[in-house]
C-alpha cells in the first residue's frame, strides 16, 4: 500500500486499515506492507499486489469498498482487472540486483508501455513505492549501503570526490552548482570539525519532490550523506527538514535509529576509522531558510536571515566550521554514482546536465504527479507525453518552472529542453523541480501577482530591495489587476524588477522578479489589456 | 599592505579590509546606512553598491562586504550605480518618510519625491524614520552584550523592538542604539532619576546620582557595567562622579599638586 503523504491524503490510510482488518479476520495468507509513493498522484490510492511468480501489479484509485474483492481475487491467484493500472515483470533498483517478480497477466499493460511511466527513468526514485521506507531490511534488499561499503573500504576520500566530479552531478536544490567541486572546497579546508547538511527545507508552492524522496526512501539519503561525509572528512551531519513534513521527519528519525542499530551510523563504521552521526533539525516555516546561510543561522538558533557570501559555508559554515550543504535529491544520487561509477552517470541526460531530475507536475494538467526524467527532456514530453496534456483536454497556455523564483514559459517554447542553461535562456530556472501547468483561462498577470505575493510574504526583510521593492511590486500588480493602472506603472514594475534582481542580498530577492519579467516578456499583451481597460473606463 | 584601485585612484589597504573602509579613508564618498566599523559587515542597506571591474567577484556588489585584495579595481559612481542608488533612495523615502537623513541624501541625488506609496504610522515608536538597517540590534547584541531588542516579524512587516513589546529587563539604557542609528529614529528621555527608552516599549532605567553634587547623570546599570570593565584599582573612584564634578576634582588635584600641598582623595 502506497503510504506517503500524498497517498494518505487520497485515503490510503483508510484503505490500509480496511485491508489489514480483512486480512486478519479472514486469515488470508497475505502479507501487507507499507511502501512509499511511485509518483503517480492522480491515480492514488495505489496498491501493489504481488502473487508468487506473477508480475507486480499496481492497482489504482482503490477505495475501502474494493478491499474485499482485491483479497478475494488474490486468494484465487488473480487481480481485479478494472483496478489494474499496470504490471511490472522485473525492476532495476540501479544499485542492487534486479528484482524479478514474475510473468503472466499479459492483458494488463506493462509499466514500460504506460504513457505516464514510459518516458521516465528512475534513478532517484529507484525504489520509491516499491520498498517499505520504515524497514532497513528492505533497503538492504535493493542493494542498500553497498555503495557506502565500497566507498569506505575500497576508495580514498579523493577517489570518491573524483567519482562525483566526473559524474557531472549538479546541485538539485536550484542553482545547479557542480556537486563534486563543492565537496572539494570543504574537503580542502583544514579544520578539526566539519559538517555536512542535507537541505530538506523544500518550500516552493506546488513542489514536493524532496518530501517523497524522504518519505519513500529515507535510507538512500542517509547513505548519500555518509558517503559525502567520508569524502569531505565530516563527523557530523544535520538534516534540516521543514516542520510541515511530519511524516518525512518520522521516517527519517526511524531510519537514523535503524542505521545506528546496524552500526551504519556511529563510531568506526564497517570497522574503519570513519565515524559519523546525523541529527535532524526542524524548520519553523520560513521559506528563506532554504537559502544556505539562512539555514545555517536557523540551525544555530538565530533569526533565519541570509548573510553575504563570501565567506561561503565551505569556509565558514555551521558554528563557524567548514560546511557542505546539498539538497535531498543531490544526496539521493550519490549511492548510484559510487555503485555504477561517475562515467555511467554522466552518460544519462545531456552534456553539462547529467543524470535525471524529479519534477512535480501540478496545476491544470491531466496526469498530476512526480515524474523523473533525464535532464534535457523537453517540456513537451513532460507535459504532454507524461502529463497527457491539459486538464480534461483543455489547451495549455504556459508552465511555470522553478517555483516562485522561476519564470512562466509559454506553450510556443515547449520544445525547450529541461536543462539548466536552456531554462535560464528562456528566463526561468530549473529550481528544485516544480512545474505548474496553466490553462488558457489563467491570467498571467494574476499568476505573477501570486508569486510576488508569495516572495513578498517570505522575504526575510533584511535588505531593502527585496523587502520594500517586492511590497511595491505587489501594490502595483494589484493596481493593474484592479484596472486602475497606467502604462507608467508597467514601466515602474520593470524598473523595480531590475533593481531587485541586481541589488538583493540573496538568491530569494535576486530571482523573485522572474515571474513578472517572464510574463512581461511573453504575455505583455495581458498587462496592456488591463491598462487599456483602465484608460477607457 | 596591498594596493587597490578605486575610481582610477590607487589606494593602499590591509588585505581583507572592507573596501568601504578603504574608500572612506581616502575621502571617496560612498553612502552607507548599515555599516559601522566596530561591527561585522552586514550588507543590508545596499547603498554602498560598487562595480568591480577587476577582481574575484566582477559586477555589482556592496563595498562593505567586499574584501580588499591585491589588484582589485572598483568604480563607485557609474551611471548604472547612481541610477540603482536613486531607486533605492526612493524606496527609503517611502519607507521612512520622516527621516531627515534620507531626505538630505535624496536631495544630494536630485530626488524631489518618491514614486512609491509612503508608509506613515501615527503610533510608530521609531517615528517613521526606521529603515531597518539593523545597526541598533547588532550594537546592542554584538558590542554591548545586552540583546535587549531584536527584529519582530518578517519582510516588510519587520519591526525592531523589545520581546513582546514589554519593558526590557536587560536594557542598560546606554543609548548606543540611538547613537549608531543613521536616521535618528530612536528616542529616549531623561526625567530626574529615570531614563525612558521611548522607542523600546517604554523601558525605564534608573539613573545614577553623582556622589558629590547629586545630579543624575548616567544609567545606573550602564555605570555598573562600565565599572566591571575597569581594572580593580580603578573600579572605585572615577565613575561615582558626574563629568562636571570629575573635571573639577581633577583640576583641584592638579592645582594642589603644583603648589606642593598634600593631596587627599
Amino acid at each position: 500500500m502506497g503510504l506517503a503523504t500524498c497517498g494518505i491524503a487520497a485515503g490510503a490510510d483508510r484503505v490500509y486499515a480496511a485491508l489489514e482488518s480483512a486480512i486478519r479476520k479472514q486469515e488470508h495468507n497475505i502479507q501487507l506492507r507499507r511502501v512509499g509513493c511511485i509518483g503517480y498522484c492522480r491515480e492514488e490510492p495505489l496498491v501493489n499486489i504481488h502473487l508468487p511468480g506473477k508480475p507486480l501489479v499496481i492497482l489504482h484509485r482503490v477505495t475501502e469498498a474494493d478491499t474485499g474483492r482485491i483479497l478475494h481475487a488474490a486468494a484465487t491467484g488473480d487481480v481485479p482487472r478494472d483496478l489494474a493500472l499496470c504490471r511490472i515483470n522485473a525492476w532495476d533498483p540501479i544499485v542492487g540486483d534486479k528484482l524479478v517478480f514474475g510473468t503472466g497477466f499479459e492483458d494488463i499493460p506493462a509499466y514500460e508501455t504506460t504513457p505516464y511511466f514510459a518516458p521516465q527513468q528512475k534513478i532517484v526514485l529507484r525504489s520509491a513505492g516499491l520498498i517499505n521506507p520504515e524497514d532497513i531490511d528492505e533497503y538492504f534488499a535493493v542493494g542498500g549501503y553497498t555503495a557506502l561499503h565500497k566507498a569506505i573500504t575500497e576508495m580514498s576520500p579523493a577517489d570518491v570526490v573524483h567519482e562525483v566530479i566526473i559524474s557531472g552531478l549538479r546541485g538539485r536544490g536550484g542553482a545547479g552548482f557542480p556537486t563534486g567541486l563543492k565537496w572539494n572546497f570543504t574537503k580542502e579546508e583544514q579544520s578539526l570539525r566539519k559538517y555536512i547538511i542535507c537541505n530538506a527545507d523544500e518550500g516552493d508552492p506546488g513542489a514536493y519532490m524532496n518530501r517523497n524522496e524522504m518519505e519513500s526512501d529515507p535510507h538512500m539519503i542517509l547513505e548519500g550523506m555518509l558517503i559525502g561525509a567520508y569524502a569531505i572528512g565530516a563527523r557530523e551531519g544535520v538534516i534540516y527538514v521543514r516542520a510541515e513534513y511530519p511524516l518525512a521527519i518520522e521516517r527519517l528519525t526511524a531510519a537514523i535509529s535503524q542505521a545506528q542499530r546496524h552500526g551504519l551510523l556511529g563510531e568506526n563504521i564497517f570497522g574503519t576509522d570513519f565515524s559519523f552521526s546525523v541529527t535532524i533539525a526542524g524548520g519553523a516555516g520560513a521559506f528563506v531558510c532554504g537559502e544556505e546561510t539562512a539555514l545555517i543561522a536557523s540551525i544555530e538558533g538565530q533569526t533565519g536571515r541570509p548573510r553575504p557570501r563570501p565567506p561561503f559555508p565551505a569556509q565558514k559554515g555551521l558554528w563557524g566550521m567548514p560546511t557542505n550543504i546539498n539538497n535531498v535529491e543531490t544526496w539521493s544520487n550519490i549511492p548510484v554514482i559510487i555503485h555504477r561509477g561517475g562515467k555511467w552517470f554522466s552518460g544519462i541526460g545531456v552534456p553539462e546536465n547529467s543524470g535525471t531530475k524529479v519534477f512535480s507536475l501540478v496545476g491544470e494538467v491531466e496526469c498530476v504527479g512526480l515524474a523523473e526524467v533525464p535532464l534535457g527532456t523537453s517540456i513537451r514530453t513532460l507535459v504532454f507525453d507524461i502529463g497527457n496534456g491539459g486538464l480534461r483536454g483543455k489547451a495549455i497556455k504556459a508552465v511555470q518552472t522553478g517555483g516562485p523564483s522561476g519564470g512562466c514559459i509559454p506553450a510556443s517554447l515547449f520544445d525547450t529542453p529541461l536543462d539548466y542553461a536552456h531554462l535560464t535562456e528562456v528566463g526561468s530556472i530549473m529550481g528544485s523541480g516544480g512545474v505548474v501547468v496553466m490553462g488558457t483561462e489563467t491570467s498571467m498577470v494574476d499568476t505573477a501577482r501570486f508569486f510576488i505575493g508569495f516572495t513578498d510574504e517570505e522575504s526575510c526583510g533584511k535588505c531593502v530591495p527585496c523587502r520594500e521593492g517586492l511590497k511595491h511590486m505587489l501594490m502595483i500588480l494589484d493596481k493593474i489587476l484592479a484596472g486602475r493602472a497606467s502604462v507608467a506603472d508597467i514601466e515602474i514594475l520593470e524598473e523595480l524588477s531590475g533593481l531587485i534582481r541586481k541589488t538583493s542580498l540573496c538568491g530569494l530577492g535576486q530571482t523573485a522578479p522572474n515571474p513578472v519579467l517572464t510574463t512581461l516578456r511573453y504575455f505583455r499583451n495581458e498587462y496592456e489589456a488591463l491598462v487599456e481597460r483602465s484608460r477607457s473606463s | 599592505m596591498i594596493r587597490v584601485v578605486i575610481n582610477g585612484k590607487a589606494c593602499t589597504a590591509e588585505k581583507g579590509e572592507s573596501l568601504l573602509s578603504v574608500a572612506r579613508r581616502k575621502g571617496i564618498d560612498i553612502p552607507a546606512f548599515c555599516y559601522e566599523e566596530t561591527l561585522a559587515p552586514y550588507g543590508a542597506c545596499r547603498m554602498c553598491l560598487v562595480e568591480v571591474v577587476k577582481g574575484a567577484q566582477e559586477g555589482i556588489t556592496t563595498a562593505c562586504t567586499l574584501a580588499a585584495a591585491e589588484g582589485l579595481e572598483v568604480l563607485t559612481q557609474t551611471s548604472e550605480i547612481v541610477s540603482l542608488r536613486r531607486a533605492l533612495i526612493e524606496l527609503y523615502l517611502a519607507q521612512a518618510p520622516r527621516s531627515e537623513a534620507i531626505r538630505a541624501l535624496a536631495q544630494r541625488y536630485g530626488i524631489q519625491k518618491t514614486r512609491f506609496a509612503r508608509k506613515v504610522r501615527p503610533d510608530d515608536p521609531l517615528q517613521n524614520r526606521c529603515i531597518l538597517c539593523g545597526l541598533c540590534v547588532r550594537i546592542c547584541h554584538d558590542v554591548m552584550g545586552a540583546g535587549a531588542i531584536n527584529y519582530i516579524g518578517r519582510g516588510h512587516f519587520t519591526e525592531i523592538n523589545t520581546p513582546f513589546y514589554e519593558e526590557s529587563a536587560v536594557c542598560m539604557g546606554c543609548g548606543a542604539c540611538a547613537r549608531v542609528c543613521p536616521t535618528q529614529a530612536i528616542a529616549f528621555e531623561d526625567i530626574v532619576q529615570t531614563r525612558t527608552m521611548k522607542s523600546w516599549s517604554g523601558t525605564r532605567v534608573p539613573l545614577h546620582a553623582c556622589s558629590k553634587c547629586g545630579r543624575h547623570f548616567a544609567p545606573a546599570p550602564f555605570v555598573n557595567y562600565a565599572r566591571q570593565k575597569l581594572a580593580p584599582d580603578l573600579q572605585q573612584t572615577p565613575l561615582r562622579l558626574c563629568p562636571d564634578c570629575r573635571s573639577r576634582e581633577i583640576a583641584r588635584k592638579a592645582v594642589l599638586l603644583s603648589t606642593g600641598a598634600a593631596v587627599a582623595d
